[in-house]
C-alpha cells in the first residue's frame, strides 16, 4: 500500500517538475530559479518504485526536461558575459518610458536595410500558374451562386438603358431649361411661384429630384428664390443668364416625407 | 594584367546580379549558388564587388547558418552562409519615410527586437503584443507583429515562441539597438544636481550626439504626419 502511494506521490513530483522545465523553456521564468541538484534527488529517490513502461517514460521525460534546462542555463551564462546581454525587466522599462520618436531614432541608428529588386520570380509565376490553373471556369463559380438560366447576350436601345439608368435621356442643360419653361408657364401673373409647390411631386424621390434641379437653375441664375417669413417663392428669370445673377448663398432645404405626402394622396 | 585578374570584372557583374535581383522569398544569395555561379573563388569575387560598392554606402554582407533558420543547407552539405546586399551606413529618418516606414513601425521594431534580444532570443507573442501595444495601441499591434512575421524580421519557432528572423540578423545591429536603449534617458528626465551646486546649463552648449539629431528630426516628421 505505501509502495503504491509512493508511486502515486513520485508520478505527481515529476509530473510537477517536467511542467517547471516546460515554462523555463517557453520563457515564462529564469532557467536558474530551478535547482537542479534537487530535481535530481527527486528523480533518483523515485527512480527505484518505477516497474512500468509508462513510468519509465515519465522519469526518461523528467530528465531530458531537467537537460534541457541545464542547456539553458548554460546559454544564459554565455548570453549574460556577452556585450547583448541586458536585464529584460530593465529593457521593459526603458522601451516603456521612451517615446516613439526616441525608440525609432535608436532603431534608425542600427539599421541597415538589404537592398533588393523586387521582380517576378520563378516561384511567384508558379503561384500564379498555379492558382490560374486552379481556378474554376466563370460558368462553374456563376453555378455555386444559383443565378438561374444565363441570359445570351442582346442588343438594347437607348430608351431601355435610360429606364435601367445607365444612361441620361436629355442632357442636363435641356432638362434645366425645360424646368425653367415649366416654371415660367406656371408662375402666371404674379409672377412667382411657392417653392413647394412647384418642387411636389408624386413621390419623394422624384420630389428630390426636381428640389436638386431647382438648386441649380438658382445657382446658374435661371431663377431666383425669395425667402419671406416661413415662405419661399420661386421666380423664373428671362435669358440671358450669367452665373453671376445666381444667388451667392447656400440655403439648406430640408425635404420632409409629409412635403410629398399631400400629393401623393 | 594577369588572366585571373582580367576575368573579375564580368564575375563581379554577376555577383552583382545575383545579389541585387531577388530571385525567391529571401533576397541574396546562397553560398552554394555563388560558388556555382562565379567560380570556387567567389569570397574573393564578393570581396572586389564590396570594394567597389563602399562608395556608394552599400556593402556585402554574409549571415552565417546557424542564424537561418529557415535556410536548406547546401547541395554538397557545406556549411551554408547567405550574402547580402545592405546599406552600409544608416539612413536619415527622411530617406527612411521614403521607404514607406512610419514611425510606428519604426518604434514598435525596436521595442520588438530590445525585449526579445534581452530574453536570449525568444519570448512569448502575447509579450511582444503588449510591448508594442503600449506605443502604438493594441490593434495595430497585432497587424504590426504579423508584418514583422511576415518579412523575416520575426520567425515563429515550433512552439509558437518569437524568434529572431533572418532579416533581423542581415540588417540589424542589435549590440547598438542594444546599447543605445539601455544608455538611453526616458523624454523630460530631471537630472538632479548635486546641493549647492551652481548650475551651468544655461551657459554651456550642449553637444547632440547622433541619436538626438535623429530623435529630433523624427519629431518633426511627427508633427508634420500630425
Amino acid at each position: 500500500m505505501a509502495e503504491k502511494t509512493g508511486r502515486v506521490s513520485g508520478r505527481r513530483e515529476l509530473e510537477e517538475l517536467i511542467q517547471t522545465c516546460v515554462s523555463i523553456e517557453n520563457r515564462q521564468f529564469n532557467p536558474f530559479l530551478l535547482d537542479i541538484s534537487e530535481a535530481l534527488r527527486i528523480i533518483r529517490r523515485h527512480a527505484g518504485n518505477w516497474k512500468t513502461l509508462g513510468d519509465n517514460l515519465l522519469d526518461m521525460r523528467a530528465i531530458t526536461s531537467l537537460a534541457r534546462v541545464v542547456g539553458l542555463q548554460s546559454a544564459n551564462l554565455r548570453f549574460q558575459s556577452s556585450s547583448l546581454f541586458v536585464d529584460p525587466g530593465m529593457v521593459k522599462q526603458k522601451v516603456e518610458s521612451m517615446s516613439r520618436e526616441q525608440l525609432a531614432g535608436f532603431l534608425l541608428l542600427s539599421w541597415h536595410p538589404i537592398v533588393e529588386l523586387e521582380q517576378l520570380t520563378e516561384a511567384s509565376t508558379k503561384e500564379a500558374l498555379d492558382y490560374w490553373q486552379k481556378m474554376l471556369s466563370f460558368f462553374e463559380r456563376r453555378k455555386r451562386l444559383q443565378p438561374g438560366p444565363f441570359d445570351s447576350p442582346g442588343a438594347m436601345d437607348t430608351p431601355e438603358l435610360a429606364r435601367l439608368k445607365v444612361l441620361e435621356e436629355k442632357a442636363f442643360g435641356r432638362r434645366l431649361e425645360e424646368l425653367r419653361r415649366e416654371m415660367k408657364e406656371k408662375v402666371g401673373e404674379e409672377g412667382r411661384i411657392d417653392y413647394w409647390t412647384f418642387v411636389r411631386a408624386s413621390n419623394f424621390a422624384a420630389t428630390v429630384l426636381r428640389a436638386q434641379m431647382v438648386s441649380f437653375l438658382v445657382s446658374y441664375g435661371m431663377a431666383m428664390l425669395e425667402r419671406k417669413k416661413e415662405k419661399m417663392w420661386l421666380i423664373p428669370r428671362d435669358p440671358p443668364f450669367s452665373t453671376g445673377q445666381g444667388s451667392p448663398l447656400s440655403l439648406p432645404i430640408p425635404i420632409p416625407m409629409e412635403a410629398v405626402v399631400p400629393r401623393a394622396k | 594584367m594577369t588572366k585571373e585578374q582580367s576575368y573579375y570584372p564580368e564575375r563581379v557583374k554577376r555577383a552583382a546580379h545575383m545579389l541585387f535581383f531577388k530571385r525567391g522569398r529571401v533576397p541574396g544569395a546562397r553560398s552554394w549558388e555563388l560558388k556555382t555561379g562565379l567560380g570556387k573563388e567567389y569570397p574573393k569575387v564578393l570581396a572586389q564587388l564590396d570594394e567597389a560598392l563602399k562608395d556608394l554606402d552599400l556593402e556585402v554582407k554574409k549571415v552565417e547558418s546557424q542564424t537561418l533558420s529557415d535556410f536548406k543547407p547546401g547541395p554538397d552539405g557545406e556549411e551554408e552562409m547567405r550574402y547580402f546586399v545592405r546599406l552600409k551606413g544608416t539612413l536619415t529618418p527622411k530617406e527612411a519615410r521614403m521607404t514607406g516606414w512610419r514611425i510606428d513601425n519604426l518604434a514598435a521594431l525596436a521595442a520588438c527586437m530590445s525585449l526579445i534580444v534581452s530574453k536570449q532570443g525568444k519570448s512569448e507573442r502575447k509579450e511582444l503584443e503588449q510591448i508594442i501595444g503600449e506605443k502604438v495601441g493594441r490593434w495595430r499591434a497585432l497587424t504590426l507583429t504579423d508584418a514583422f512575421l511576415r518579412s523575416g524580421y520575426l520567425e515563429e519557432d515550433e512552439e509558437g515562441l518569437m524568434k529572431i528572423g533572418w532579416r533581423t540578423r542581415a540588417e540589424l545591429d542589435l549590440e547598438s539597438l542594444m546599447m543605445l536603449i539601455a544608455e538611453s534617458k526616458p523624454k523630460g528626465a530631471i537630472v538632479e544636481e548635486e546641493p549647492g551646486e551652481v548650475s551651468d546649463s544655461a551657459e554651456t552648449l550642449e553637444v547632440e550626439g547622433p541619436a538626438e539629431t535623429v530623435e529630433a528630426e523624427l519629431e518633426d516628421q511627427a508633427s508634420t504626419e500630425g
